[in-house]
């Protein structure tokens, strides 16, 4: 098939593509067509999943938080979609920085620097 | 190519279960995500796996083959390189869009299965073969919507994805077990409409129904019903391998062999 | 003396005799091995351990029901050890040992021990001369015992280990611990440990200077002396999660 119409394609499918991840990560409008009771269902399990994996990785910072983690986290997810290229290291550091910034974790404890460990 | 060498039956490697995956009895080739390895330092566990002559086959989750965007080739020769290290026969991923507009997803999301994203996939696919050692084998997702508009079955989907780029099917039981449960898909109809012939492998994994919707958690243990898709798949084809993933709650060595063992039973009562 | 209460056949548990063998940091191995024995915990090759899924617990001491109940999480197998050595749960254990008698607070021996001694003795003869130094020689013996120390198994500790052989692996880690060895096998091997796995145990402790068979007042061995504490759970690095994102499965439902 022609380079045309095959960028074409990728456009209107990235269009499509966007719209129903910003739907599902972003809090935007419900794309035309979907079962709206659905989209609701996939936003839920990708937030759980995600959510999992940023507690996994950021086991203190769950343990600090208690029963606030999973409300705290779901207000963060919405407001810090993951980007493209993110990893979840990051998603997990940043959750973290955003509960400090907003008083919800105490102040990261003063690293405590060791002479007789290298850095 | 007469089609891939007999792989038996296998299980998903993960660190946290290496010394169980390297004990249990019947374990014929393991499947590494790909994303998790890193070139040079391969685990010891896989090291000793492969010479044991285990095979171990790289599988990625990162490609996002179905995106509209062009193929990130950091990932595809990051896949690549893992084939070589592990001397794999074959690499796979999934027919799905991890990634859009700036977002990921951090899942394996359903491609919309119309002409216009089909041309997309088979450009991404025909890309990340042409940078591959190896054969690509592409699985089928579990999807928890659907898309409206779709212009073809997803038998017929993959169907014309094999046609176009020559790929590999990695077939999926508890997807389409999930997919059936879920948004209706009749797994017969798409056993019926894939080209067969060009089944690499086979996956089986657990997961736990939550009121009107099945999910595929890989948590869970394998339900019988995803089992008589398999034994329906094996009714038709004789699978080359069929590979058990779990990722999480990891049971006991007795109970994740039992599970082998339940899967090599269907296995084996298709061979006569 | 009152004779030994732990008549044979009423064999001590496993974990009471790794407690008696070598203190709570031995005791701990031998509830983790029980763990492992029943199919309950495993460990991966880098040394972290995990409970298996299950519904129940299957756990049958108060510290193996410490150990499972803090690996919700994956925890390193030498933080395992030092943890439950350390806990609540463990020290219970030792006031029951000491409750029948098994064990007991050592004391250190005292170099010049036999000084008070040789007084005591003196004073005594002493006191065929003059009776009053009596009260002196008894206070000079006391000492001189006091300063004899004690060893931390009492008698019928030591009659209650009398028989007690490696007839399984559990009871094996008990009286040798993961990093012994059991013939020319480590006794790690009999669980299926790589060593780069028990080698983060401890060294097995230099027998104490006092002789003591167990450093029951101390840690023992597991026990280790950093000071590091539980801090290094789970380092994680290799979790499944690491790399561009999405693993396949895990689509997981509202459930967290």
């Amino acid at each position: 098939m022609d380079e045309n119409s095959l960028s074409s394609a990728r456009e209107r499918l990235a269009a499509r593509q966007t719209e129903l991840l910003n739907a599902l990560l972003a809090n935007g409008p419900a794309p035309a067509g979907f079962d709206e009771q659905r989209l609701g269902v996939e936003r839920l399990a990708l937030l759980s999943k995600r959510r999992g994996i940023v507690r996994m990785l950021g086991p203190a910072v769950a343990d600090e938080l208690g029963d606030r983690f999973r409300p705290l986290f779901d207000a963060y997810a919405a407001e810090h979609p993951r980007r493209a290229g993110s990893r979840a290291r990051e998603d997990a550091a940043s959750f973290a920085e955003w509960c400090r910034v907003s008083g919800e974790l105490s102040e990261k404890r003063k690293p405590r620097w060791k002479f007789w460990q290298s850095n | 190519m007469a089609g891939i060498k007999d792989l038996g039956v296998g299980i998903g490697w993960r660190s946290e279960i290496d010394l169980t995956v390297e004990r249990l009895p019947g374990v014929d080739f393991v499947e590494v995500v790909a994303e998790n390895l890193h070139i040079g330092h391969l685990p010891e566990s896989v090291t000793l796996l492969l010479e044991r002559g285990v095979p171990v086959l790289p599988h990625a989750v990162s490609l996002s083959l179905g995106s509209a965007d062009q193929v990130d080739l950091h990932r595809v020769e990051h896949l690549g390189a893992v084939a070589e290290a592990v001397g794999a026969p074959m690499v796979s991923d999934h027919v799905c869009f991890v990634r859009a507009g700036g977002l990921d997803s951090g899942h394996l999301m359903p491609v919309p299965r119309t002409r216009d994203a089909l041309d997309v996939l088979v450009a991404n696919v025909k890309l990340a073969q042409r940078n591959l050692p190896v054969p690509l084998a592409l699985e089928n997702v579990a999807a928890l919507l659907e898309w409206p508009d779709g212009e073809l079955s997803e038998g017929q989907f993959l169907a014309e994805l094999v046609e176009r780029t020559d790929c590999w099917l990695l077939v999926d039981v508890a997807n389409l077990y999930a997919n059936a449960r879920n948004i209706g898909t009749d797994p017969e109809r798409f056993l019926d409409e894939i080209p067969l012939e060009r089944l690499a492998y086979v996956h089986v994994a657990g997961g736990e129904q939550n009121g009107d919707i099945y999910h595929d958690t890989h948590a869970h243990a394998v339900l019988p019903e995803v089992l008589e898709v398999l034994d329906e798949l094996c009714s038709r084809v004789a699978p080359p391998g069929v590979l058990l993933e779990r990722d999480d709650n990891y049971p006991s060595d007795t109970e994740i062999a039992g599970e082998l063992a339940a899967i090599r039973a269907v296995v084996n009562k298709h061979r006569g | 003396m009152a004779a030994p209460t732990t008549a044979r056949g009423t064999r001590l548990p496993p974990e009471q005799i790794g407690y008696l063998v070598a203190g709570p940091g031995r005791a701990a191995e031998t509830a983790l091995a029980r763990l492992l024995d029943a199919d309950l915990v495993r460990v991966s090759r880098d040394g972290l351990v995990s409970a298996v899924h299950q519904t129940e617990l299957g756990v049958s001491t108060a510290v193996e029901t410490f150990i499972l109940v803090n690996l919700r999480r994956a925890v390193r197998f030498d933080a395992v050890v030092r943890n439950a050595a350390k806990s609540a749960e463990m020290r219970t254990l030792h006031q029951q040992l000491r409750a029948r008698r098994l064990t007991r607070d050592p004391r250190p021996r005292l170099a010049a021990w036999w000084v008070f001694l040789a007084f005591g003795v003196l004073l005594s003869l002493l006191a065929f001369l003059e009776p009053w130094t009596l009260f002196g020689a008894v206070a000079f013996l006391g000492v001189a015992y006091w300063t004899f120390g004690a060893k931390p198994l009492t008698r019928a500790g030591r009659a209650a280990l009398k028989d007690v052989t490696a007839s399984d692996r559990v009871l094996t880690v008990a009286l040798e611990g993961f990093r012994g060895r059991i013939g020319n096998q480590s006794v790690g091997e009999l669980f299926g440990l790589p060593q780069s796995v028990v080698k983060m145990l401890p060294r097995k402790k230099r027998k104490a200077r006092n002789g003591g068979a167990a450093s029951a007042a101390g840690c023992g061995s597991g026990c280790g002396s950093s000071s590091c504490g539980s801090s290094s759970s789970c380092s994680s690095g290799s979790s499944s999660c690491s790399g561009g994102g999405s693993s396949c499965g895990g689509g997981g439902g509202g459930g967290d």
